[in-house]
């Protein structure tokens, strides 16, 4: 039954993809009617598929051989929860689309990706074959690509669409290096056996899977050095931002680091860098989501900033916190995002300059938006705060104090920005159009759900714990019953001291001007902010560098074919006499 | 002199590799082009033949070289359906018109 559901998670989402595809974007109604139904039917197969999570199946669909090893797939508790977000807001992803893309055109290609996309979202995550994981990797990248650049006459959304493609698919030949090195010391792809055997790879080979696997993740989840494509991603169709970029994609690579966790932590460097890395891009997202004037970048530099904290957790040795503060992420940053796109929606404009006093003509977005904003900001009883306060006490039990500090520090400016965000939008006086309606009804449909879960899914704490523990053999997961946690949480000083903070950074925005002062002492390191630290313009060198180098190296390019029969000759030689000499020496 | 088998069929293969490399520095022809490459491909299934049956594994190398019989002849049948498209679009099979793509 297992093998069952397991296929069937990811062969419904393909299924239907192929399905709404070949229907036709003449019959539109049949179209959206089948892409809502079977994104629902891979939702409820990966519900049905929760109990059979600590069941310890494993199970192969297919030989590939001594080449690729066996297609095995592991419904374990980890693969299965991040399956079960896939596909569940995959599915309310796909209902919001009904309203927010009415009336777009060629609607088939955007339901065909969208289907694609939560179909190998699951099976990256299902499976337990290394090379299995890489193709899913690079098929969820790909889809990514494709809805990023849907509108494909926008040369904005085109770009930003082959700058995702260019930046994740860098950090993909990380995840392939490591998975072949892997391969020819160990003799197998499967996971489990890696994670087991891990130990008897040279130290030397074992750091380079490691930090190949690492800069593939830092890639995936848009952490430093790699940030700068997610906000460009937010060309996207916005219900496509909500699912790919804040939800599930963006985790596979906190989702990898968590997975292989217990292979690297011995490997010398790497737990550190990963909580550099995490606390860095925790701090540099959130500083830069103060100064952004566009709605869709704020809550882009915002997931950035929270995907940073997961990592912290996760190079401090925190996997259940870094993977509770991934499923309560999921939750509130899809409403969040969905929210704004009802506001999109109804406004017509991304900028926050153009919103305000919004809050009157859209009160069920506003309820919604605000239930998101204050589980983001870490409030207590929504789910962002236990999750934010368990990161926070990882990080100061299994990371150093400065890094401790900076996530303190970013916890402040994540409720200044996130305060911000929803009074420039929702409060204060307007500065353009105020909607003439609300958000419609399959909006809703999508909008309530999450808003549930931002309130309740702490409440799964324990159950999710237990999940994790019964089903990883190989991580030390804490039963942490979501009473204790509670406990844990209200009666540890870190937790008020963290509130504090995020008191604080709520009340800068308050005071705003009689803080002018203090703002205007930082202008210099806003301006830089904004300016995304410089980022951007490295990557226009990298860029500028390699169209010089084309047009450099164009005069080897004869286009005589007997020409290129001479350099795939010398080619052919060439590498003779290196596997000779190789012989020789 | 005593010519054995082995003998025979290396040269066999060095000359038809070297014919068909021979071909396709110096022709200019697309058809012959083809041909050249045809010539070359033969070359490369004998060896894979022989080396098969060097190494004890005839049958692995009778495979492949039914493997690449398919793969060679797909190649050639698009090389010629290529011709035919420069043939009418330049006027000419000769392959250096096609360095015109490059401006």
């Amino acid at each position: 039954m297992a093998v069952v559901l397991t296929l069937m998670t990811i062969a419904l989402p393909w299924v239907g993809a192929l399905a709404v595809w070949l229907i036709g974007d003449a019959r539109s109604r049949l179209q959206s009617a089948l892409a809502v139904a079977f994104s629902a039917a891979a939702g409820l197969v990966s519900l049905a598929l929760i109990p059979y999570a600590t069941g310890g199946y494993e199970f192969s669909v297919f030989d590939a051989g001594e080449a690729f090893g066996r297609f095995t797939f592991a419904p374990d508790g980890l693969g299965v929860y991040l399956a079960v977000i896939a596909t569940i807001i995959g599915c309310l992803a796909v209902v919001f689309s009904l309203d927010y893309m009415k009336g777009e055109h060629q609607l088939g290609r955007y339901y065909a990706f969208v289907l694609f996309f939560v179909g190998a979202m699951a099976g990256l995550v299902l499976a337990s074959n290394l090379f299995l994981v890489f193709l899913f990797w690079e098929i969820t990248a790909l889809c990514s690509y494709a809805l990023i650049s849907f509108h494909n006459d926008d040369p904005k959304a085109v770009a930003g669409g082959i700058k995702a493609l260019i930046i994740t698919g860098l950090g993909g030949i990380g995840l392939l290096v490591g998975a072949l090195l892997a391969y020819s010391y160990l003799g197998t792809f499967n996971i489990s056996l890696f994670l087991q055997n891990a130990g008897q790879m040279p130290a030397g080979a074992l750091a380079t899977v490691a930090f190949g696997f690492l800069a593939a993740a830092a890639a995936k989840s848009a952490q430093f050095p790699f940030q700068t494509w997610l906000p460009d991603a937010m060309e996207a169709p916005t219900p496509v931002s909500a699912l790919i970029h804040a939800a599930t994609m963006v985790n596979a690579g906190v989702y990898l680091l968590a997975r292989f966790y217990p292979a690297f932590a011995a490997v010398p460097a790497w737990r550190i860098t990963v909580i550099s890395i995490g606390v860095i891009t925790a701090l540099m997202a959130a500083s830069m989501a103060v100064v952004s004037n566009d709605l869709k970048r704020v809550l882009a530099y915002s997931t950035v900033s929270q995907l940073g904290y997961m990592v912290y957790a996760i190079g401090a040795g925190g996997i259940f916190a870094s993977q509770f503060h991934l499923l309560n992420h999921s939750a509130f940053k899809a409403l969040l995002f969905l929210g704004a796109g009802a506001v999109i929606h109804a406004t017509g404009t991304r900028d926050l300059r153009l919103m305000g006093g919004l809050g009157r003509a859209m009160p069920v977005t506003r309820a919604v938006f605000i239930i998101g904003s204050l589980a983001l900001v870490g409030i207590p009883v929504l789910n962002g705060f236990w999750s934010k306060e368990l990161v926070l006490e990882a990080g100061f039990l299994g990371g150093p104090l400065w890094a401790y500090l900076l996530a303190i520090l970013t916890a402040g400016l994540t409720a200044l920005y996130t305060y911000r965000c929803l009074y420039l939008v929702f409060y204060g006086p307007s500065h353009g159009k105020i909607p003439p309606h609300d958000a419609g009804y399959a909006m809703r449909a999508a909008l309530y759900p999450l808003a549930i879960a931002a309130l309740v899914t702490w409440l799964l704490a324990g159950p999710f714990s237990r999940m994790l523990a019964a089903s990883l053999p190989f991580h030390e997961v804490d039963l942490l019953p979501t009473w204790e946690m509670a406990v844990e949480v209200l009666s540890a000083p870190q937790t008020f001291l963290a509130l504090a903070v995020i008191a604080l950074g709520l009340a800068a925005w308050r005071w705003r001007e009689r803080l002018s002062p203090v703002a205007n002492a930082f202008h210099g390191l806003a301006q830089a902010a904004s300016n995304s630290y410089g980022f951007e313009w490295l990557n226009r060198q990298v860029v500028t560098l390699t169209q010089e180098a084309g047009e450099a190296l164009r005069s080897t390019q004869t286009g005589q074919l007997n020409w290129n029969v001479v350099a795939i000759a010398g080619a052919l030689v060439l590498v003779l006499a290196i596997v000779i000499l190789g012989s020789v020496l | 002199m005593s010519w054995n088998i082995g003998v025979i069929v290396l040269a066999g293969i060095l000359g038809l590799l070297g014919v068909g490399l021979y071909g396709l520095l110096v022709l200019r022809n697309l058809i012959k082009v083809v041909i050249a490459m045809q010539i070359l491909v033969k070359g490369a299934i004998l060896a894979l033949v022989a080396a098969g049956a060097a190494q004890d594994q005839i049958s692995l190398g009778q495979s492949l070289a039914l493997t690449v019989i398919v793969a060679d002849t797909i190649v050639s049948v698009v090389g010629l359906a290529l011709a035919v498209q420069v043939r009418s679009h330049c006027g000419t099979l000769d392959v250096r018109a096609l360095s015109r793509l490059k401006k």
